[in-house]
């Protein structure tokens, strides 16, 4: 189960994260047999588990570049059916616009998943439970949280690779903002803005740490992301089961530095990886496929 | 210009031989789903919450002759879940927040005067002042990098936040100031009347360029926003008692020309809702509501069932221009 049973382990016990990079230059590739072939690598436990998949969904995106794309979503649900999931639900609460379906319904969600009453979740009108969060690096404290995410055994988190304009770069930690209920906290959550975009990420995340991130960068945003950016193909998709690892992983490719991305310095502490030498890569080296992002002049800082 | 003049402008099906979607799919679904506790859930089956309690009730309203117990049950449900400082939660145990202002709406009955439980959950709306712009969130812009220089909006036009602490935006505004149009004014808390003046010059100032509105930024980095339909629609509805402002004809314009692209029954039920309110042409809204809902069954969201309902009856007289008390006299 995602919800406080993993342990948060400070950097210096923590053994070292393995991350795989793999090319797809398209989502027509066979994008279910590449993440076969990786997840066996790194074999999930998820025999007879409740698999919940969390999407990007923020807004609907006429150009494919805000939203991760349904082609993966539909591999990676394949892949953790194939593996022995009891269960695999897809479940987001979209940050800016109230139409969840208006969303999946743009982006043909149901094209590839088929019919998706009982398979998607809309996490911004889920019933929730109040639960103390983990850390304390926000003044939160205490979150409303989706009881299809607390209830969930295995929670993957699967973001776009995109630049933020608030925070640098939004990947697998980042994605977590989307599972706290705009039911609750606004569309945008503008409680976590007010809490500290970067304590509320650590937050969220210390209490329901990912098990697993896959991150679509096939297609990602450079520029003023997350939804007013430009088209990035970065052909690859990033994936592990350290969400930290593979969040400085896809920053690297980016060209970004990770040390200086706040929340994922911070986010070394207690919740996974950073340092490159704690990160054992496999797939692609990143420097066979790093691509560097364009950002915002407020964040020229944070160039490697 | 009373609004409630113009309910000819929604098509309606009752008056034919087949029973109209609202009435095979869309009420049933909301009779069914209502929980024993008088409440609704987000679905079917799930715990009780004020939102789509307060959406099922106005929509279920429209005939409550028909349902009278329904409609008594669901405001007994409201009234118990008031907590004591008059603000509703969102969800049972949570702090008061932006759903206080449907709660209100749902509870109100137009031909009487509000009752002490309105009157109530208006003073803390009154009194629930947004973040930004206060004395300490202005010294914070002076001493650290300012928002302003990212987001262009004038911060001293207040309206509502979706909960207390935070910033203004654009749909709780609306539901607010809608509702207050309901209430008249003799009614109304100490400073509600500049609030309200406050919160619809708030409005007016978030309106993208070229018309609609987004959450509440409307150019971030110097890039103009993208409108959304729903905060665009709730905006419109709650600026609808001047029809000549030149920032609801531009968004009017946008949400016809974006019409026909909606993907979600929300969204069309609600853009339906606004153009016929506004007298704008709209095409039928039964086929495309009932295609979309053999696609998803709207995902069995109740809110959502609660919007079509309002869509596909008449105009409802809280969408009305005028107080609530000076319309049915």
């Amino acid at each position: 189960m995602s919800y406080s049973h993993s342990p948060l382990l400070p950097s210096f016990s923590r053994p070292a994260s393995k991350v795989a990079v793999r090319r797809a230059s398209s989502y027509e590739d066979d994008l279910e047999g590449l993440l076969w072939e990786t997840l066996l690598e790194f074999n999930p436990q998820v025999r007879d588990k409740t698999v919940l998949i969390k999407p990007n969904f923020v807004e609907p995106d006429a150009q494919g570049i805000i939203n991760t794309h349904p082609a993966v979503i539909r591999a990676a649900r394949d892949v953790f059916l194939r593996l022995g999931a009891k269960t695999v639900v897809i479940g987001e609460g979209p940050g800016h616009e109230r139409d969840t379906e208006g969303i999946i319904e743009g982006l043909r969600l149901r094209d590839y998943i088929g019919r998706l009453e009982g398979v998607f979740v809309d996490l911004n009108t889920d019933e929730v439970s109040t639960v103390p969060t983990r850390t304390h690096a926000s003044k939160l404290k205490k979150l409303s949280l989706p009881r299809s995410v607390l209830s969930a055994d295995f929670v993957v988190s699967m973001p776009k690779m995109k630049t933020h304009h608030w925070v640098g770069a939004t990947l697998s930690l980042k994605n977590m903002f989307g599972i706290v209920p705009g039911n609750c906290y606004g569309w945008p959550k503008n409680v976590l803005h007010w809490a500290g975009i970067s304590s509320s990420i650590l937050d969220i995340n210390s209490t329901v740490r990912p098990d697993f991130a896959i991150v679509d960068g096939i297609i990602g945003m450079e520029g003023n992301g997350p939804i007013q950016g430009v088209q990035k193909k970065s052909g690859v998709l990033v994936m592990g089961d350290d969400p930290v690892a593979v969040d400085a992983t896809c920053a690297r490719i980016m060209g970004l530095c990770p040390e200086r991305i706040d929340y994922l310095k911070r986010a070394a502490l207690l919740l996974g990886n950073l340092d490159e030498d704690k990160v054992e890569q496999c797939g692609e080296s990143i420097a066979g496929v790093k691509n560097p992002f364009d950002i915002l002049p407020a964040f020229q800082g944070l160039r490697a | 210009m009373s609004l409630d003049c113009k309910p000819a402008m929604v098509e309606r099906k009752e008056a034919d031989d087949q029973p109209s979607f609202r009435e095979q799919f869309c009420v049933p679904f909301l009779l069914r789903a209502q929980n024993s506790d008088g409440g609704w859930g987000y679905r079917p089956e799930s715990e009780s919450s004020v939102e789509p309690t307060a959406w099922a009730t106005l929509a279920l309203r429209q005939k409550a002759a028909q349902y009278p117990q329904v409609i008594e049950r669901a405001n007994q449900w409201l009234l118990q879940t008031q907590r004591t400082e008059g603000a509703w939660p969102a969800s049972a145990g949570d702090p008061g927040c932006w759903v206080t202002g449907l709660a209100c709406l749902a509870l109100l009955d137009r031909a009487n005067s509000p009752g002490a439980e309105i009157l109530k959950g208006l003073q803390w709306l009154s009194d629930s002042w947004p973040a930004e712009g206060n004395v300490w969130w202005r010294l914070r812009q002076r001493w650290h990098k300012s928002p302003d220089t990212v987001v262009h909006q004038d911060h001293a036009l207040r309206g509502w936040g979706w909960t207390p602490g935070t910033a203004s935006w654009v749909e709780p505004t609306a539901y607010i100031l809608i509702l207050l149009r309901n209430i008249p004014e003799r009614f109304y808390p100490s400073g509600t009347s500049k609030r309200r003046q406050l919160g619809e010059k708030m409005l007016s100032n978030r309106v993208c360029p070229g018309g609609g509105w987004n959450a509440g930024n409307p150019m971030v980095y110097g890039v103009p926003g993208e409108p959304r339909i729903g905060p665009t629609v709730w905006a419109l509805l709650a600026l609808s008692d001047n029809l000549n402002r030149p920032e609801s004809t531009a968004s009017l314009d946008w949400l016809e020309r974006n019409y026909q692209h909606i993907s979600g029954p929300g969204s069309v039920a609600l853009a339906h809702l606004c153009l016929a309110v506004y007298g704008r042409p709209v095409p039928p809204l039964e086929p495309r509501l009932s295609s979309l809902y053999m696609e998803n069954n709207f995902l069995s969201n109740v809110v959502v069932a609660a919007w079509a309902c309002l869509a596909l009856g008449t105009v409802p007289a809280w969408l009305g221009s005028a107080p609530a008390m000076e319309i049915e006299a």
